[in-house]
């Protein structure tokens, strides 16, 4: 799945950013650019984030 | 199986505002995406939730995808309908087609449509598996499956059924019979819920438009 249109991050390289360790949609532009530039994909990243990242 | 090469199919799963005010909108905007090769923008909108639609888009230009997906029609597509959450899209091609009951009629669209995005372990088993698994799909009133495969992830799927009426999808979505193991990878991260929902409205887009 394309998850950032503006830079045409897909869901897998956001899933790879959450497995290394990036746990906020801040933390996610910065590693692969996913919402970096207009933020409307930033729910996707925020349930993508939900899915992958290990409990707390 | 299908081996003909097929066009690029967008797909996304999202809410509107307004569905049937958005489709008036859209119908407005063929010309631009005339210019991204698009050829057909099929709308099915949700049983339970009438602000919830699945659009699939054909495209005739295969390459590149990305720059399609940065085209302005694609933001303007959203701008148009009122929504600022830009869902994830699926890129991908049909790899089957299967008609249970009308070989004719198998490039139709569904019409009462079991929509499903998710990663599998293995698609082209997946494909057997359905197969295998025909004529329980066929007793479930089933009608038609088409299964597309993901560009960019060679695990992610997108399968559209078409079955006979709403109350066989609902029951469906119930109890998914055990062939239909994609049911249960939905609603994960980027992937939405199950989509049950009807066709709306077809639009067929000349390439001189």
């Amino acid at each position: 799945m394309y998850v950032c249109l503006c830079v045409g991050v897909t869901s897998q390289a956001v899933t790879e950013a959450v497995a290394g360790g990036a746990l906020t949609s801040k933390e996610i532009a910065k590693v692969c650019g996913a919402g970096s530039v207009c933020g409307r994909c930033w729910r996707t990243v925020r349930a993508i984030i939900a899915a992958t990242a290990p409990p707390e | 199986m299908t081996n003909a090469r097929h066009s690029l199919v967008l797909a996304f799963d999202y809410r509107v505002p307004d569905a049937v005010r958005m489709w008036s909108l859209l119908q407005r905007r063929a010309g631009a995406l005339a210019e991204i090769g698009a050829h057909h923008v099929v709308v099915y909108r949700a049983m339970r939730d009438a602000r919830r639609v699945l659009v699939t888009i054909g495209i005739r230009n295969r390459e590149p995808i990305i720059d399609l997906l940065k085209s302005p029609v694609m933001f303007q597509w959203f701008d148009v309908a009122g929504v600022e959450d830009i869902p994830a899209v699926f890129a991908g091609e049909v790899v089957e087609k299967i008609d249970l009951h009308d070989r004719s009629a198998v490039d139709v669209p569904p019409r009462v449509v079991i929509a499903a995005m998710a990663s599998v372990d293995d698609p082209t088993a997946l494909v057997a598996q359905v197969h295998a698994g025909l004529e329980r799909f066929k007793q479930a009133q089933v009608r038609k499956i088409w299964i597309y495969r993901a560009f960019d992830d060679d695990h992610e799927v997108m399968i559209l059924q078409e079955v006979s009426n709403v109350d066989t999808a609902l029951r469906w979505i119930d109890h998914p019979d055990a062939a239909a193991e994609w049911i249960a990878r939905t609603g994960i991260g980027a992937y939405p819920a199950v989509f049950v929902g009807s066709l709306m409205n077809i639009m067929k887009i000349d390439a001189r438009c």
